[in-house]
């Protein structure tokens, strides 16, 4: 950790030399601008620790593993594999069906979550910011999802999505329909199961981005709004020229970070495969294929090599996106 | 944002110089065994248990048996630690084999595993040969790599076929009353058939669907599908051309066919509450469904696919840690904790079968004509894990250190099966990613 220090305490001279020439100050000027930068260095530095010893290191030593035949508790020395593991990856029908099949869920997943989730949480949050009484109370009972472990979640909508009659969902579509509604098997079709995963995911995580919307949606005076009406501004217009400028940070900050949760979906597949009846094939995340690659099957370099595509690829895309919002944003 | 990207570069190369020599650093610490060996040692002290936490009944039985040890003689001291079921398995896989306890419990086909990376010590020198020979033959099977005894367990396991009597009558089914006459896996599914269509949901047979299929439930459970149909899991460290021929896939058909007629039983109180006339599972639901049904319940083999009807066996068991300096103590330890009065508590505890002979033959559920027999004449006629023939009945899960590449394929496709997907072209998928993963591995073989 104090390596941070020599290389931070840096002097940078020639960049200084081309910013402003010194004004009256004189000499006592560039160190300290040479002490500012060092103090923000510090500052910064327990969060750069954070990332290069959690994200960093990780990373490069999952590049590395990847390259080798690596497995958890084998008396073998790992030996050198090359590309061997991409390949299988890309080439091999066995692997690379399921795995791009995996990456496939992943964007579906992503795709659809991302601008149902935020545009539902924008709802709610817009529906629970008014002076209402008990507001408080339908707050929590909207927040109440986020509070349970996605596990108990997903053991919850087992009981909801159960394929015979007496699941929850298909018992209450057999009363609404009179009798017409047969047993569905919501988590073991192909085409269902994703959409039931996505259901329960938007369900339970929606509350959490709700309520940043919410204190973004506080944040805007009330003068605006009072002003609109002065100016006989519809509803509409009011939402559509005061409350969507007023947030936009926080809805580009919400849409991003539901983008990048959305590429971790894992607990609920899990549980529900464990649990009985998941379609795997139609659910299979990239993360999940990780993780049962590494601890089920202990093979760490097929799993590196797994996660270091998938690393690439979100980074990818999370690039692609912030270019696309900040570039909105600067309009 | 808004920084110069000179900063920016230069903080990404300082970031780079930092992760880089950390990462040599990591790097270097993979592999490398530890050069532990076992030792006899006195035979006095303390010597350290680990056991997983299972029921809260098992944990008991299992404190008062070190209670006892602990009590009834001065040398050797006993230091239990339980650990939850579900890290357990983890925990030993993660620790090094230099940390672990003198003593601990494994799952059954996680042992080889466990020998392959010398976390295990052979027991034959250690614990007594009266214990050894009180063992069932079944559980040594499960416990042997080349002649050598790695684990013994207090109790075993088995599948088989719960019927409601009064169901069944009703509906005009006849049923199987042993090992001899047993279903043939038409007659089987007929009778589900005709039990469904007397049923008001149309579902007559619980498979047991809430524990999942993609896990270690699909392999315990159906894999007596593959060895009844003249297949294997493994032969000679191959899948290929023993899990993936025609009889199998067909097996496997038939075993889809069932979904149709299969109670998804979300609640796991299909059976017991009466939904379903025939549940396929394992002697651990006993309790629970004979307390159901009483009188109306009969026990009955799994169907047979063609090569006689089979069973799995295998379940929790003891062995000594390869690190360890005190191996006789570990033996006496493993000689008390095998006596008739910890098996038959424990036995009692979890309902499971015993697997020394001693229990076994006094045990009021499985001796003759105890209300579990079958499960006893099944373990009676064990196959061990490679040779399976027509005659024998209880199946070893493959005894290898690759088995949780097995275990997972096999079940991957089990699940895919019965999610509608084409039985050949699953199970080729996974004897080819099963004999890949083999050769990758240098097929597993212990040195």
């Amino acid at each position: 950790m104090k390596t941070v220090e020599p290389a931070a305490a840096t002097p940078s001279g020639r960049h200084r030399s081309e910013g402003p020439p010194p004004r009256a100050t004189g000499p006592a000027r560039p160190p300290r601008r040479n002490r500012d930068r060092l103090h923000g260095l510090l500052m910064s530095a327990p969060a750069l620790v954070g990332l290069i010893a959690f994200v960093g290191v990780p990373f490069v030593y999952a590049v590395v593993l990847s390259f080798y035949n690596v497995r958890l508790g084998s008396p073998l020395a790992p030996t050198f594999f090359g590309v061997e593991q991409y390949r299988r990856l890309f080439t091999d029908p066995d692997l690379s069906g399921p795995f791009l099949r995996a990456l496939l869920n992943n964007l579906t997943f992503a795709v659809v979550v991302v601008p149902l989730q935020t545009g539902l949480a924008l709802a709610l949050a817009i529906l629970l910011n008014r002076k209402l009484k008990a507001i408080g109370l339908f707050r929590s009972l909207f927040f109440l999802p986020v509070v349970f472990p996605m596990a108990l979640v997903a053991v919850v909508w087992r009981l909801i999505l159960a394929r015979s009659g007496d699941g929850l969902l298909n018992s209450a579509l057999h009363t609404v329909s009179l009798g017409n509604w047969g047993a569905f098997d919501w988590l073991g079709d192909g085409l269902t199961a994703m959409a039931s995963i996505i259901v329960l995911s938007v369900w339970q995580g929606v509350g959490f981005q709700m309520v940043i919307l919410l204190a973004g949606l506080q944040q805007i005076p009330s003068e605006l709004y009072e002003a609109a009406r002065l100016d006989r501004a519809s509803r509409w217009q009011q939402f559509r020229h005061v409350t969507l400028p007023g947030i936009r940070g926080t809805l580009v900050f919400v849409a991003l970070l539901t983008s990048v949760l959305s590429f971790r979906v894992f607990d609920q597949v899990y549980v529900l495969v464990k649990g009985g009846g998941l379609d795997e094939d139609a659910t299979r995340t990239v993360m999940y294929q990780a993780v049962t690659t590494a601890f089920d099957q202990n093979n760490i370099g097929q799993a590196s090599a797994i996660t270091v595509v998938f690393f690439l690829i979100v980074v990818v895309l999370t690039l692609v996106q912030r270019r696309v919002v900040r570039s909105g944003n600067e309009d | 944002m808004n920084a110069g990207t000179g900063r920016s570069r230069r903080t990404a190369r300082t970031a780079l110089a930092l992760v880089l020599p950390l990462a040599a650093l990591a790097a270097c610490g993979g592999g490398g065994g530890t050069g532990t060996s076992a030792e006899q040692g006195s035979g006095t002290g303390t010597i350290t248990v680990w056991a997983h936490q299972g029921q809260a009944t098992e944990a008991t039985a299992l404190q008062n048996a070190v209670k006892t040890f602990n009590s009834s003689q001065k040398k050797i001291k006993v230091e239990l630690t339980l650990i939850p079921d579900t890290d357990y398995t983890k925990t030993i896989t993660t620790t090094d084999a230099s940390k672990l306890p003198d003593v601990m419990e494994f799952d059954g086909p996680t042992m080889a595993n466990f020998v392959y990376n010398k976390k295990l010590t052979a027991i034959d020198d250690y614990v007594s040969a009266t214990t050894m020979a009180n063992a069932t033959d079944a559980i040594k099977a499960q416990g042997e790599i080349d002649g050598k005894h790695y684990g013994l367990g207090m109790y075993d396991s088995g599948l088989g076929v719960y019927g409601n009597k009064k169901l069944l009558d009703a509906a005009g089914v006849t049923y199987p009353t042993g090992l001899d006459d047993a279903w043939t896996a038409a007659e089987f599914t007929a009778a589900v058939k005709k039990l469904a269509a007397e049923d008001a949901d149309g579902k007559s047979l619980d498979l047991q669907e809430n524990n999942g299929y993609a896990s270690e439930w699909g392999t315990y459970g159906f894999a007596p599908v593959v060895w009844s149909a003249g297949g294997s899991l493994l032969k000679n460290g191959k899948a290929e051309g023993v899990l993936d021929t025609p009889a199998v896939a067909s097996a496997l058909k038939t075993f889809q066919s069932w979904k149709t007629y299969t109670d998804p039983n979300t609640d796991g109180n299909a059976f017991a509450k009466g939904r379903v006339a025939l549940s396929w599972v394992g002697h651990w639901m006993y309790p629970a469904y004979g307390k159901a049904l009483g009188d109306d319940l009969v026990v009955l083999p799994l169907p047979d696919f063609g090569d006689g009807p089979k069973t799995g066996q295998g379940s929790w068991s003891w062995g000594i840690g390869a690190a360890t300096k005190n191996g006789k103590a570990a033996g006496a330890f493993l000689d008390a904790l095998l006596n008739d009065t910890n098996v038959t508590a424990m036995t009692t505890a979890n309902g499971a079968p015993p697997a020394t002979r001693s229990v076994l033959a006094k045990s009021p559920l499985y001796k003759e004509g105890g209300p579990l027999q079958l499960f006893a004449d099944q373990l009676a006629q064990p196959c061990g894990d490679s040779a399976i023939t027509t005659s024998c009945v209880a199946v070893t899960r493959p005894v290898t250190a690759g088995y949780p590449t097995v275990t997972a394929k096999f079940s991957e496709a089990l699940a895919s099966v019965y999610g509608g997907a084409d039985p050949r072209s699953a199970l080729e998928k996974a004897a080819r990613a099963i004999d890949q993963d083999f050769s990758d591995n240098a097929g597993y073989r212990i040195q």
